[in-house]
């Protein structure tokens, strides 16, 4: 079903440029810092645990956990209105990041938080791919 | 560890208090909101504009240098101001710094305030209801979160209620008895912007916002203001009013972030706190009545447990206690707090303690033998606290 209203395209910084670029080829990208091998999220150009400016962008497993999860029930862009009510999570990546995203294919009465999740990808109308979430086995 | 400057302890005190018209208040400035309630607070502490050498605020949420806008309409050439920037957690930081500027000799009395219209900014038309900001658009996220269809602070609270739900069992119960208790005292409070009594079915049957939290879970949106005038005690004494004095502050700011460790259901609270409890050289057993920031009823609880009123992972017990209600063992909002008198990003707590000290509410609002209040406030990205404790002097 078509948007009528489109939803919000993510702005790429700079610095985040890369990450949407590894998502656009389906592929979940996090900054690994060459120093002291730490993850982080979301993307900045120091590490956040060393401050080294040593870092490459790897691809991650994309599995993790939910940490904690809300229902959207009220709405507060047009664009989301045929989705209502639409679970937002933080996820908590095997990686050590946590990002916020959407948990595709379940039920929102069936989420918990600690279930096990691993990434997909989706358009969903936007005309951009944005890393999505789905349940998965342990 | 890092002691706080005890030497601080009682050494200021807030000689007035003031709010303006709570509620909604269409066609008038927040920064005419704060005037009013800067009015009032001069008043209630007999003093004038020429008495004030200090000002310290928090903008507006969309405001450039707000203490020079708030200075040339109150018509003052300031030793020391400024206007600070932790959210919700900057009206109590203006008390705290305040204390510090008059005791380094920078400043006599100092005002302290803040203004909102926050009801009618998300009332001007039907699309700025939908979107219920309080904020312009440039100040939002612009990737990681609206894709998602992730907006507002409903949300980010809700994620930490959930999460505590998780941990701890804590339930949807626990949180309607806050927002009864605190509608119970709303009841009392003639400015209140919610004052229908507010039954067990009206919680679980009201619309479900962003889950777990439903309409009754949420602060209200209201346009007001609320001032108070610090000054040294020495000189408290010599004015008129009942002076309430500053027995302890702390601060505390997650930078790391609300989604970062357990900070959403171990807040900063609790090191706020610790620090407040360590100048005032007190127990949290001491503690009279608790002004808490309650922007949701989830925080309440979570503030409970950090505040160590009861231990991590009890507050569902304690408040099902009754203990928040006025008469319980820890009378909590006693005006309503934000869920229902109104919404003022914590400035209302503080007014709202001084009363309480002062022992000037009639018997059915006033906490018996109130001698020590702790008055909290949270804000920023959710990662930023503040704590006063004062004391009836
Ligand atoms: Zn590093």
């Amino acid at each position: 079903m078509a948007h009528l209203v489109p939803k919000p395209v993510p702005r790429a910084s700079a610095e985040s440029r890369p990450f949407w670029d590894g998502v656009q080829e389906r592929k979940l990208l996090l900054q690994h810092c060459r120093s002291c091998g730490n993850y982080w999220f979301p993307p900045s150009a120091l590490c956040r645990h060393c401050l080294s400016p040593q870092s490459d962008w790897r691809e991650v497993s994309g599995r993790g956990r939910i940490y904690s999860f809300v229902v959207y029930h009220r709405l507060y862009h047009p664009a989301f209105e045929q989705d209502l009510p639409y679970v937002v999570a933080i996820v908590a990546l095997q990686e050590g990041p946590r990002l916020l995203s959407n948990i595709a294919g379940t039920p929102w009465q069936e989420i918990r938080c600690d279930l096990p999740v691993r990434v997909a990808f989706g358009d969903d109308g936007r005309g951009m791919m944005v890393p999505q979430f789905s349940i998965c086995d342990e | 560890m890092i002691e706080s400057a005890r030497t601080l302890r009682n050494r200021c005190a807030i000689v007035g208090a003031g709010n303006s018209r709570l509620g909604q208040v269409p066609g008038v400035s927040s920064l005419d909101l704060f005037m009013e309630a800067a009015a009032h607070a001069l008043e209630d502490a007999g003093l004038r504009v020429r008495d004030i050498d200090g000002l310290i605020t928090r903008g507006p949420d969309d405001a450039y240098c707000h203490h020079q806008q708030i200075g040339e309409r109150l018509g003052l050439n300031a030793r020391f101001s400024t206007s600070l920037d932790n959210g919700g957690a900057s009206q109590i930081l203006a008390v705290a710094v305040a204390v510090m500027a008059i005791e380094a000799g920078l400043a006599t009395t100092v005002l302290c305030g803040y203004g909102r219209d926050a009801w009618s900014r998300t009332h001007t038309s039907a699309a700025a209801r939908v979107k219920n900001q309080t904020r312009p658009d440039s100040q939002h996220d612009q990737e990681f979160g609206p894709e998602f269809g992730y907006f507002g602070a409903v949300a980010a609270h809700a994620f930490g209620a959930r999460r505590h739900m998780h941990e701890f069992g804590t339930t949807r119960e626990d949180f309607a008895e806050i927002a009864m208790a605190f509608r119970e005292h709303a009841i009392r409070n003639p400015q209140a912007q919610s004052r229908k009594p507010l039954s067990p079915e009206d919680y679980f049957n009201a619309r479900l916002i962003v889950s777990p939290f439903g309409l009754y879970d949420c602060s209200l949106r209201s346009d007001g203001a609320g001032a108070v005038i610090v000054t040294s005690t020495e000189r408290a004494r010599g004015l008129r009013p009942r002076p309430v004095l500053i027995r302890g502050f702390g601060s505390h700011n997650n930078l790391t972030g609300w989604f970062a460790n357990d900070n959403m259901i171990r807040t900063a609270a609790f090191e706020s706190g610790q620090a407040a409890y360590r100048m005032a050289g007190i127990a949290p057993s001491e503690v009279d009545t608790v002004q808490l920031y309650d922007c949701f009823t989830y925080m309440v609880l979570v503030q409970l447990e950090d505040y160590g009123f009861c231990g991590k992972g009890e507050g569902g017990a304690f408040v099902r206690s009754g203990a928040l209600r006025l008469g319980g063992t820890l009378p909590a909002n006693t005006s309503g707090g934000q869920l229902a008198e109104a919404h003022v990003e914590g400035m209302l707590q503080i007014v709202e303690g001084v009363r309480q000290l002062r022992g000037c509410y009639a018997p059915e609002r006033q906490v018996s033998n109130a001698e020590i209040a702790l008055v909290s406030g949270h804000g920023g990205n959710q990662v930023c606290h503040s704590t006063l404790i004062l004391q009836a002097g």
